[in-house]
């Protein structure tokens, strides 16, 4: 069903970023290359080979099913979790490959952290659901809990909201406050990178322009890998753009060009919404 | 005629039958239970009231003539021909139907029995005379009588001649009254004597024999040592010497005072007034002091020992018991239920040897309790007792430590009986936790270990207090096992005291449960014992009612503060 109202891309949100981006010019954060994932016999990521530019906001849209999510799955080794699952290739953070044997997954996952679709805080109080990460390593010292604490939910844009009743259950926190609590739980590790899994599918109009506005604010600290379904969404807060397809990653630029000139067919079809 | 079909058809079809038959089955079971409830209610607690000692003569035909006072308890109606065969010797032209009424005499030191049936229509002159007492003996059962007098070191303090309620005769029982007051008292001091101070004197005698058994066994028994325990020894004997002369004095005072009393058949008895528990006056009394006696009984059931063959008195320890075995049993059950379950659900890959055990475990629930009282008997008691027996307490043997009955054996057998229950209820609470939590807290850096620990565990623990609370439900009310493995029918001390190390696992213990079965069946006196039967089995109702409303409590608690997102 194609509608001509699904193209009416925001232009003036992409022109937000005035100088031209050059993803030759990158300093690289992530290095995918010849990654493969099966689930059982199942490919469902035949050889992707992209970067993710630090401190940026990278895009990755394209129909369900297509293999993005489980994508950003591969940069914190969250697919481990599926029995599964099985994957060849390589992933550098840094120049280290994420998959060799000795990696230490919880540590890696503490420099790429992730926010997933559905908030989920834990059922503690919002003050300890920011400290969470923070105790997990060890720290228990009141005077830095309190300023990481008061820092992540400033970062995050929550803490004029939340400062008064911070050791009430997170759980009586509206959907969007707990999307934004889960992204301060999730900075206040400080991590390099944040995974970012349609972060807003599950939330209302007001409190997605939130979020997006808190992913324009954290790219200057991350960098940030987003996978969203909404395409005007990716236009607005994304530098760059992935567009996948069936396990394929079909076309990787700068979101600008790939949204107004896009270089393949495939993709061009999907933006104007001629499938997916 | 067409017409009614089709209407029987639709309502069919209405789905009216239907409720009716669920509201049906709901209403039988409610109305089953709370009958259930009220009758041992009713029986149970009827048997604290002080009811009213009735005098009368009873004259069976062909018998001599005499006169008899009791409380009423139950009233029958039986046929002649019934009577007959029995043989009483009825006149021929009595009715075919008469009434016959159990009746407590007590006395039972003077009549031989101290309950009897006998046929309403056969007596007369019922009264309730309101000097007539009621006493109860902490041996003998109860006593019937008049007060004749009192007297000190043997001489008559008080008396009277008078068994109408006159200023002499009510003097006599105030004296009475008083005397009673004061060999209460002294017996408390007697029993405090007896029971802590000479048991913790007995009980450091037995440390020091087997410390000395110990030496001996260990080779090291030299005659320093020797005299070093001696020593020990006669300083502990030098107490117990003092408290003799404590309690040979006491026991000189409190057999001081005594009593007259006329029993119905005319005779007159001296008893000590030391022998009385309470003596009261059930004819004079108004209903609220009725009330008051009332509740002293109850009280007194709730919290004394029990007396003469556990028909008398009250069932403390019993309840003790039954409420230290669960909780040992909850406390043994709980982290060993969590484990297993964390171990299946969260890390044992699943296979076919997952669910093998799985069905083992949920075959486990089914097994019947007395094969588990079986096997704690033959691989606890006998296997591992008697290995901890060789191993720590050598001294002791030949008796045993822990290679007999006991409390602890007891718990962990009930523990082994409702671990399924714990598994099966704690896998289902931890198959419930939303995936994203986990992964939310695996994405921070937490180690799966971490994630369990902090975030899925506590959620969980509702869960798993639901199947702490059926495991408590199963063994509160469980018997049979116990019987094999450490309950008794009268424990002379309770399984927590002031004496080291303060809680006897080894010691066996008394169970309400147990109890019942045998007050109810293995009591010499059946009469007596019945409505304690129903007041036991109304109280071991209530103590599984409490335990488990407060297990709701907590597990309430723990729902309100981990209650998830969208379940």
């Amino acid at each position: 069903m194609s509608d001509v109202k699904t193209h009416s891309i925001d232009i003036s949100a992409m022109q937000r970023e005035q100088q031209a981006l050059n993803i030759e010019n990158e300093k690289v954060c992530l290095s995918v290359k010849d990654l493969h994932l099966y689930y059982g016999e199942k490919e469902a990521l035949k050889g992707v080979n992209m970067i993710i530019p630090e401190k940026k906001v990278t895009a990755f849209i394209g129909p369900s099913g297509c293999g993005k999510s489980t994508l950003l799955r591969c940069f914190n080794r969250m697919n481990d979790l599926v029995d599964s699952c099985r994957i060849t290739g390589e992933i550098n953070l840094h120049d280290s490959n994420i998959y060799t044997k000795g990696t230490d997954v919880a540590e890696l996952r503490r420099r790429v952290g992730m926010v997933f679709q559905k908030p989920n805080p834990f059922p503690k109080s919002i003050y300890e659901n920011v400290a969470y990460g923070l105790r997990i390593q060890g720290i228990n010292k009141k005077r830095v809990l309190d300023e990481t604490v008061e820092w992540a939910l400033r970062s995050a844009a929550l803490w004029d909201e939340v400062k008064d009743r911070l050791h009430e259950s997170a759980l009586g926190m509206s959907g969007g406050q707990q999307q934004r609590l889960v992204i301060a739980r999730t900075v206040a590790v400080k991590p390099e990178v944040l995974l970012l899994d349609e972060p807003a599918s599950a939330l209302d109009p007001i409190s997605t322009l939130k979020i997006e506005e808190l992913i324009h604010e954290l790219k200057k600290d991350f960098t940030i890998a987003i996978v969203t379904h909404n395409m005007q969404q990716a236009a607005r807060v994304s530098d760059y753009t992935a567009f996948m397809y069936m396990g394929d990653l079909i076309e990787f630029g700068d979101t600008n060009t790939l949204f107004t000139n896009p270089g393949k067919q495939q993709t061009e079809d999907y933006i104007t919404g001629r499938y997916g | 005629m067409k017409m009614q079909k089709k209407s029987v058809s639709e309502w069919v079809k209405s789905g009216d039958p239907w409720v009716w038959l669920n509201a049906g089955a709901v209403a039988i079971s409610v109305i089953m239970v709370v009958g259930l409830l009220l009758l041992i209610a009713v029986r149970g607690l009827g048997h604290f009231w002080p009811a009213d000692v009735v005098q009368a003569t009873y004259s069976l035909p062909g018998d001599k003539a005499y006169t008899i006072a009791a409380e009423r308890v139950e009233s029958v109606e039986v046929t002649s021909a019934q009577l007959r065969e029995a043989g009483v010797q009825l006149p021929d032209d009595s009715e075919e139907f008469l009434q016959r009424t159990l009746l407590k005499m007590g006395n039972r030191d003077v009549y031989g029995a101290d309950f009897g049936w006998v046929l309403d229509k056969y007596l007369s002159d019922i009264e309730t005379p309101e000097m007539l007492f009621a006493a109860e003996r902490h041996e003998w059962g109860n006593l019937y009588g008049y007060l004749m007098s009192v007297k000190e070191d043997g001489r008559i303090v008080s008396e009277t001649s008078d068994v109408t309620a006159t200023a002499s005769a009510l003097a006599t029982w105030a004296m009475f009254e008083k005397s009673i007051e004061r060999a209460a008292t002294i017996h408390d001091d007697i029993k405090d004597i007896e029971k802590y101070d000479i048991g913790k004197i007995n009980h450091a005698l037995e440390r020091i024999r087997l410390k000395q058994r110990r030496f001996e066994l260990d080779g090291e028994l030299t005659p320093a040592v020797e005299a070093d325990l001696a020593a020990e020894r006669s300083q502990y004997d030098e107490a117990y010497r003092g408290l003799q002369a404590n309690l040979a004095a006491l026991y000189q005072q409190i057999n001081r005072d005594s009593f007259v009393v006329r029993v119905m058949d005319g005779t007159e008895h001296e008893i000590q007034v030391s022998k009385i528990v309470h003596a009261f006056r059930p004819n004079a009394m108004g209903v609220t002091e009725k009330m008051g006696f009332y509740f002293v009984k109850v009280w007194e059931f709730l919290t004394d020992e029990p007396r003469e063959a556990n028909t008398e008195g009250g069932v403390f320890p019993a309840i003790f018991g039954t409420v230290m075995m669960v909780l040992l049993m909850t406390i043994i059950v709980t982290p060993f239920g969590v484990v297993a379950a964390v171990y299946l659900r969260e890390y044992a890959s699943q296979g076919w040897v997952t669910r093998v055990i799985r069905i083992a475990v949920n075959n486990l629930a089914g097994v019947p309790s007395i094969v588990y009282g079986v096997f704690g008997l033959g691989f606890f008691i006998y296997f591992l007792g008697s290995g901890i027996d060789e191993a720590f307490f050598p001294e002791a043997l030949p008796s045993p430590t822990f290679g007999t009955g006991g409390l602890m054996w007891a718990s962990i057998t009930l523990a082994l009986l409702t671990v399924p229950v714990v598994i099966v209820a704690t896998e289902e609470g931890l198959s419930r936790i939303p995936r994203n939590v986990r992964e939310g807290s695996l994405a921070l850096g937490a180690t799966k270990f971490e994630t369990l620990w902090r975030v899925v565990l506590p959620m969980a623990s509702p869960a798993i207090m639901t199947g702490v609370i059926l495991a408590v439900a199963r063994a509160a009310g469980e018997v049979a096992p116990l019987m094999l493995v450490g309950v008794v029918k009268l424990a002379p001390s309770l399984p927590l005291d002031g004496n080291y190390p303060f809680i006897h696992l080894d010691q066996k213990f008394m169970h309400l449960g147990f109890h019942i079965y045998d007050v109810g069946f293995q009591s010499p006196n059946v009469e007596a014992a019945r409505p304690l039967v129903y007041a036991t089995a109304l109280l071991l109702v209530m103590v599984i009612a409490l335990l488990n409303l407060s297990a709701v409590t907590i597990r309430n608690h723990l729902r309100e503060k981990y209650k998830s997102l969208e379940m």
